[in-house]
């Protein structure tokens, strides 16, 4: 009983999006009915950290975050690339993760698209020509779109897995 | 008939133990001399089935031996008859099994030991429920027990095995000698004849029917396995060749449930409901040691040890209940309390024989013992695997297989049994159906441990990599019980009107029953018909596979199994038995009292940079340390008072002969 007096009580608390971010919503939406008609469910997604400093992973866990709360349009994220539709890769490869993104890439199933996160994804960023980095994400696995910004913003992020989205649409066309 | 099947029986298991002993080749030796236990097996087993079918009781007496003690008294009823049958049930793949197993032997003496020994120790067991007086009840006890521990001592490199013996030893003799006493009361100073006990049981003293019916419990709880005096079970059946152990738990420690049956229900009239809550909290007690320990050991015949008291407490469960109803004039409930207790008793020894056949296999084609350094052996002993999963699949009582039968019979009696009796049972039963769903529960992750740890994932160690599947003796030898499991499964009422059979020769009678497919007890008021149960089981299957096939339109890849992207796919990132039971050790931590050890081992530079961590992880066996260790310290120290007579001096034992004399005359004097 306490609960819900202070759920009264409190309300709600958590803020509106800023203007521009309500094409966050447009966006999302967007995504989930590309989703139900590319693979007849919500879209499901599996975060790759290859090697990353942990900034881009910060703005993804914005998306399942309070603020954008992206579940509620069908993106999920999975603790399996068994069951995921979409792989999200952050950061230059290692060579610690070289094998084991390759593996990840095999492990999930097909149709399946690759979205690198963030400018180390691209480039490597600052750690290009570092001796414990084997290169940008495309060495190791075919890359369907690609996100820039060092970090790249929440919406930014749900922009690249729209334009991903949109290349499987093409690719089917084709 | 019956007669000849005996005369035939004995006189098969006799030949075995002189071909064992005397035929020249070792080859020949093994062969005969299973081959005569096979033949006597069955030929028990036809005694078995021809009395339970006719129902005619046959006696034999004869005064030529054990002539001062009352001469041989041989009785076949229903009851006898029934667990002659077990006996003969469980012998019979363990002689065929033994034909591949002991192959090696051949050349050794102690092979030719192991084969006489099994035979005789087969004689032992099918005697020991057609004894009618004291005597030949004790000599065929005796008989058993000598024979089983030489043969769990049989096999020198085996590690504890010479402990393992002594601890088997001193329980079997402890319960012995209490069995004596409680025969010696039951008499009460007439013959020892199991007729005169009958007749003179009535006119007991209510103290003196407490010690007896005590005595008895702790008699053949001591060979039956019923908490505290299981430990012998354990440390025996893992020492013992794998079909002694099958025989052992599947039709030895069963002869503790039919002493009990014998001297609580056909000798004693009814007692009052104390012993049977007594009986049932002990069933109860039994059945949770069991299963935890079983869920927690890595030896894998330890784990079925452990399992077999589970079951034993299980089947003392339903003793209780029908000693329970009996008090309380509830002639059906008790009559079927007893028949589900049978009727556990068949389905244990049949499917627990499989699974001790089947682990001797693993050990023997695998070469090692623990759980822990198994796996995989689904690919390379292909028939075993899954002669080995319908006896896991009965162990946790999976339908349509014979276990789910009584144990599901189990838990209808205990919801039947409060509707129909005193208040206070309807307290104390809903309990102990709460404590029967939580040991039904653990054995299924029991059973699941078992298989899945020991057939599946990748072989943890060479000699799981190179392991080869069993010889074709062993795999028939473990079909038999398998097929028996299965039809037990599908056709219970096959067993179950023998059983009240039995029962009705106790004096308790049940009714009618259906004998067609379909089991309905009667105040149950449930039905169970397995058959349909299996067809469902079997349809879904079909539809499940038919479905699978349909949806497989679209293009299927094989690829490995997904292990985190880890480079290398080792047998050392598996599931293992002990990270299997971790949780319920920690659940249980105050039954498990698990003892744990780290040692880690670092560089001298600096203590970040490991270099080997060290785990031991035990349980603390606190119930020898609190019931068994006081016991021991105690007979030490007499030992070493009665040691101080061991001077050396001739003179003092020459004085000593005389006085001993003198004291037993004139003990023999005062007692007439």
């Amino acid at each position: 009983m306490q609960l819900f007096t202070k759920i009264l009580r409190t309300g709600v608390v958590t803020e509106p999006l800023p203007d521009r971010s309500s094409s966050a919503v447009t966006l999302a939406r967007e995504i989930d009915r590309r989703a139900q008609t590319l693979f007849g469910r919500a879209l499901a997604i599996r975060q790759v950290d290859a090697g990353s400093c942990n900034g881009c992973e910060l703005e993804i866990a914005g998306l399942p975050g309070p603020v954008y709360d992206m579940e509620r349009f069908g993106l999920h994220f999975v603790a399996s690339p068994r069951h995921a539709d979409m792989l999200l890769v952050t950061g230059p490869v290692t060579r610690n993760m070289a094998v084991p993104l390759r593996k990840t890439y095999d492990a999930t199933p097909d149709p399946k698209l690759v979205v690198a996160v963030g400018d180390c994804a691209r480039t490597c960023g600052v750690f290009a020509g570092s001796y414990a980095v084997v290169g940008p994400v495309d060495r190791i696995v075919p890359v369907d779109a690609y996100i820039d910004g060092c970090p790249p913003e929440p919406a930014d992020i749900l922009q690249g897995i729209l334009a991903a989205l949109g290349r499987l649409d093409a690719g089917r066309r084709g | 008939m019956i007669g000849t099947a005996l005369a035939s029986a004995m006189a098969a298991f006799a030949a075995g133990a002189v071909f064992a002993l005397a035929w020249p080749s070792g080859a020949g030796a093994r062969r005969l001399s299973l081959a005569s236990a096979f033949a006597g097996c069955v030929a028990a087993l036809v005694l078995g089935v021809d009395m339970l079918d006719s129902g005619i009781s046959w006696t034999w007496q004869s005064q030529a031996v054990l002539q001062p003690l009352g001469g041989v008294s041989l009785r076949v009823d229903p009851l006898g008859a029934f667990f002659v049958a077990i006996v003969a049930l469980t012998g019979a793949p363990a002689s065929l099994y033994a034909l591949g197993y002991l192959r090696e032997l051949d050349g050794r003496l102690r092979g030719r030991a192991v084969h006489a020994l099994f035979n005789v120790f087969l004689a032992g067991m099918c005697l020991v429920p057609l004894a009618d007086n004291a005597a030949t009840f004790l000599f065929a006890w005796e008989v058993m027990a000598l024979s089983s521990y030489l043969l769990v001592v049989s096999d020198p490199e085996q590690e504890g095995a010479a402990a393992a013996g002594l601890w088997y030893a001193v329980m079997t003799h402890a319960g012995f000698l209490a069995l004596l006493a409680a025969f010696v009361m039951l008499a009460q100073n007439g013959p020892l004849e199991f007729p005169a006990m009958r007749a003179a049981a009535g006119t007991l003293t209510p103290a003196a029917q407490s010690t007896s019916v005590l005595l008895t419990l702790a008699a053949f709880g001591s060979k039956a396995g019923l908490v505290p005096l299981h430990v012998w079970l354990p440390r025996a059946h893992p020492a013992a060749p794998s079909h002694v152990s099958a025989l052992m738990s599947g039709a030895m420690v069963k002869l503790g449930v039919y002493g009990t049956i014998r001297v609580l229900f056909d000798l004693m009239p009814p007692l009052s409901p104390w012993w049977g809550g007594a009986v049932l909290a002990l069933g109860v007690v039994t059945a949770l040691t069991g299963v935890l320990y079983s869920v927690a050991e890595t030896h894998i015949k330890r784990v079925l040890a452990y399992s077999t008291v589970e079951n034993i407490g299980l089947i003392f469960v339903g003793l209780g209940f029908a000693l329970l109803m009996r008090a309380y004039d509830s002639g059906v409930l008790a009559a079927m309390g007893l028949v589900v207790a049978l009727l556990h008793t068949l389905n244990h020894a049949v499917f627990k024989s499989l699974l001790f056949l089947a682990a001797g296999a693993v050990v023997h084609g695998a070469r090692a013992s623990s759980l822990e350094a198994l796996g995989g052996l689904i690919k390379r002993m292909p028939h075993t695997a899954a002669l080995c999963l319908i006896g896991v699949l009965a162990l946790a009582a999976v339908p349509p297989l014979n276990g789910f039968t009584s144990e599901w019979l189990t838990f209808q009696l205990l919801l039947a049994g409060a509707r129909y009796t005193a208040p206070s049972l309807a307290i104390m039963l809903p309990l102990a159906l709460a404590a029967v769903a939580l040991v039904a529960g653990l054995a299924a992750v029991s059973a699941v441990r078992f298989f899945g740890i020991a057939f599946l994932a990748l072989p943890r160690t060479d000699g799981a990599r190179d392991a080869h599947e069993a010889p074709l003796t062993m795999r028939a030898a473990m079909a038999m019980p398998a097929l028996a499991c299965v039809v037990l499964g599908l056709v219970p009422t096959l067993a179950v009107t023998q059983l009240t059979a039995v029962v009705s020769d106790l004096g308790l009678p049940m009714g009618q029953l259906d004998t067609g497919l379909a089991l309905s007890l009667p105040l149950i008021g449930s039905r169970l018909w397995p058959i349909a149960i299996a067809a469902l089981m079997a349809a879904a299957a079909i539809a499940a596979v038919l479905g699978t096939r349909a949806a497989r339109g679209r293009q299927v890849r094989i690829d490995a199994a997904w292990n985190c992207g880890r480079i290398a796919q080792s047998p050392r990132s598996e599931y293992t038995a002990a990270a299997f039971a971790e949780p319920l050790k920690r659940v249980f931590t105050g039954f498990y009292r698990p003892t744990h050890e780290v040692t880690v081992e670092v560089h001298p530079v600096s203590p970040y940079f490991v270099r080997a961590i060290t785990l031991r992880a035990d349980l603390a066996p606190w119930m020898e340390q609190a019931i068994y260790a006081p016991v021991v310290r105690a007979a030490q120290r007499l030992s070493a008072q009665a040691s101080r007579l061991h001077t050396g001096s001739i003179h003092l034992y020459l004085a000593l002969l005389p006085a001993a004399l003198l004291v037993l005359l004139l003990l023999g004097r005062w007692i007439r």
